[in-house]
């Protein structure tokens, strides 16, 4: 019965050391939340940031929707970029970002990936064709009886304009059941990358992040809803976040996001 | 509460589908690895404990990753078993029930294990000093009284497989009516602003499903107890 209590005692002694471990989690940095879409980019363009002389940063990065759940539960975050704007648009409705610091940042290109080895080598030289409704058909008849990897069509932004473009172009009733949904985007990547799936849709910025992929083709622009990343300043965080939103507009920031495949919005 | 669309009926019927059959196919192989960690000394006994708890020590993104590299149609075990037998696994509801299992087998494992280990050996070797065979000493001697242990240990994997999301959607990812389990549809739906109603609704039936199957566990168990202690069991 003792030991019992020793043992409890030590649980207790333990968890309290635990608490005072996290207690006092440094405040002082400036904390950014943002898409895992974004890690590579926006991991050169805070190591800029510090570089400059700006304040020292954290980072957390996660899906959108995670990370817009846990700001609108009060986390301590000072600024967000989320990977599509229904999130961004529900925390400026909620209140917990401030509207007018929320604009558009970067922009993003959809494109169809298929595994390297898959690829005729000339379209590793060339610019990769824009798909259109006469030629798309064509693209997907490598698919056979595989399947195409997406995000999730109903709730993932990439699946979502995944599946947008697909209606577009009249494939989608054809395709719908050939589609494997992942939770991410990056999970439909690695399911190409590793040759589990023929065919999958990506960003382009994905498919410039992974060498075991090839670029067949593009999505036109029109045929799904733009592809914008927006930033925004938490609410009551506005003084502290706006030298960072500022910076982001920079010649440098912009350079970094463009030479990792995204389109730096004016 | 929200009416439930038909892919969320279909998600719940897959969930039993899926969860049933790996509970029972995991469950032979279940009480022979319970038998063989409990009873028999051999070489590698160590390393055969180890692999039947890796899927509770490991991250079951990682579990559901190597389950890819070993079942996925260019891994080794899972091409050789497509060009033989024609079996998929990767993608289809079979590859989601083998997760499952997969995840669900060390709590399966572990409960049948400890009520092996509470039998008196000297019971088995009494059968045994008798006459009977070891099989026959399994099914008659040690089977029923350690089937309070096999059902409590079906029943928590019944549970963990119902459960199971982070092998599942790396290994079989999210197909509807394929491979969208509860907890798939549930971590989907969350990801879209406004849909909090149907989850919400698809959380209450899981909470029923897992009570109802730990209350019949209850009320079998309890007659198997009574049935062992030689008692009718009560009304």
């Amino acid at each position: 019965m003792s030991q019992i209590r020793s043992y409890l005692r030590a649980l207790g002694y333990a968890l309290l050391a635990a608490m005072l471990c996290i207690a006092p989690a440094r405040a002082s940095d400036l904390t950014i939340f943002a898409a895992a879409s974004l890690k590579e980019a926006l991991e050169e363009v805070t190591a800029l940031w510090t570089a400059e002389g700006g304040e020292p940063t954290r980072t957390s990065f996660a899906g959108s929707a995670a990370l817009a759940r846990q700001i609108a539960r009060g986390a301590p975050a000072d600024v967000f970029i989320s990977a599509n704007t229904a999130w961004m648009t529900y925390l400026a409705e909620d209140g917990a970002v401030a509207a007018e610091t929320h604009r558009g940042l970067l922009a993003n290109r959809l494109v169809l990936i298929a595994p390297s080895e898959a690829a005729q080598p000339a379209s590793v030289l060339h610019e990769p064709p824009t798909l259109s409704t006469e030629t798309a058909a064509a693209f997907f008849h490598r698919l056979g009886d595989g399947r195409l990897a997406m995000a999730f069509v109903d709730a993932v932004p990439a699946g979502i304009y995944g599946k947008a473009a697909l209606e577009m172009l009249g494939l989608w009733p054809r395709l719908s059941r050939s589609v494997v949904q992942t939770d991410n985007v990056r999970t439909a990547l690695a399911l190409v990358a590793r040759g589990e799936t023929p065919l999958g849709i990506v960003y382009a910025t994905d498919a410039l992040a992974e060498p075991r992929v090839t670029v067949l083709a593009r999505f036109p622009k029109e045929s799904h809803p733009p592809i914008t990343y927006p930033v925004a300043a938490i609410a009551g965080r506005e003084t502290r976040a706006a030298p960072f939103l500022s910076f982001l507009s920079t010649e440098p920031a912009r350079g970094t996001f463009a030479r990792h495949g995204f389109i730096p919005l004016p | 509460m929200e009416a439930l669309p038909p892919d969320l009926i279909d998600a719940i019927l897959l969930s039993l589908k899926v969860s049933l059959t790996a509970t029972i196919l995991s469950l032979p192989a279940g009480v022979l690895a319970a038998y063989a960690l409990a009873r028999w000394r051999f070489p590698g006994r160590q390393i055969l404990n180890g692999l039947v708890h890796l899927p509770l020590i490991l991250p079951p993104v990682v579990t559901g990753y190597l389950l890819l590299l070993a079942f996925g149609t260019r891994g080794p075990i899972g091409g050789f078993l497509e060009a033989q037998f024609g079996l998929t696994l990767a993608f289809r509801w079979t590859g989601a029930a083998l997760a499952a299992a997969i995840m669900a087998f060390p709590l399966l494992v572990r409960a049948i294990r400890l009520s092996i280990e509470a039998v008196d050996p000297k019971l088995e070797e009494a059968a045994a000093t008798l006459g009977a065979s070891r099989v026959w000493v399994f099914a008659t001697v040690t089977l029923p009284l350690i089937l309070p242990g096999i059902l409590a240990g079906t029943i928590l994997a019944f549970a963990k497989a119902m459960g199971e999301f982070g092998a599942t959607i790396t290994f079989v990812s999210n197909i509807p009516g394929e491979t969208q389990t509860i907890p798939t549809a549930i971590y989907a739906l969350l990801q879209v602003p406004g849909r909090e109603g149907a989850a919400s609704t698809l959380v209450l039936i899981s909470i029923a499903i897992a009570m109802a199957a730990l209350l019949l566990s209850e009320a079998v168990s309890r007659r198997v107890a009574a049935r062992i202690g030689g008692r009718e069991a009560p009304a």
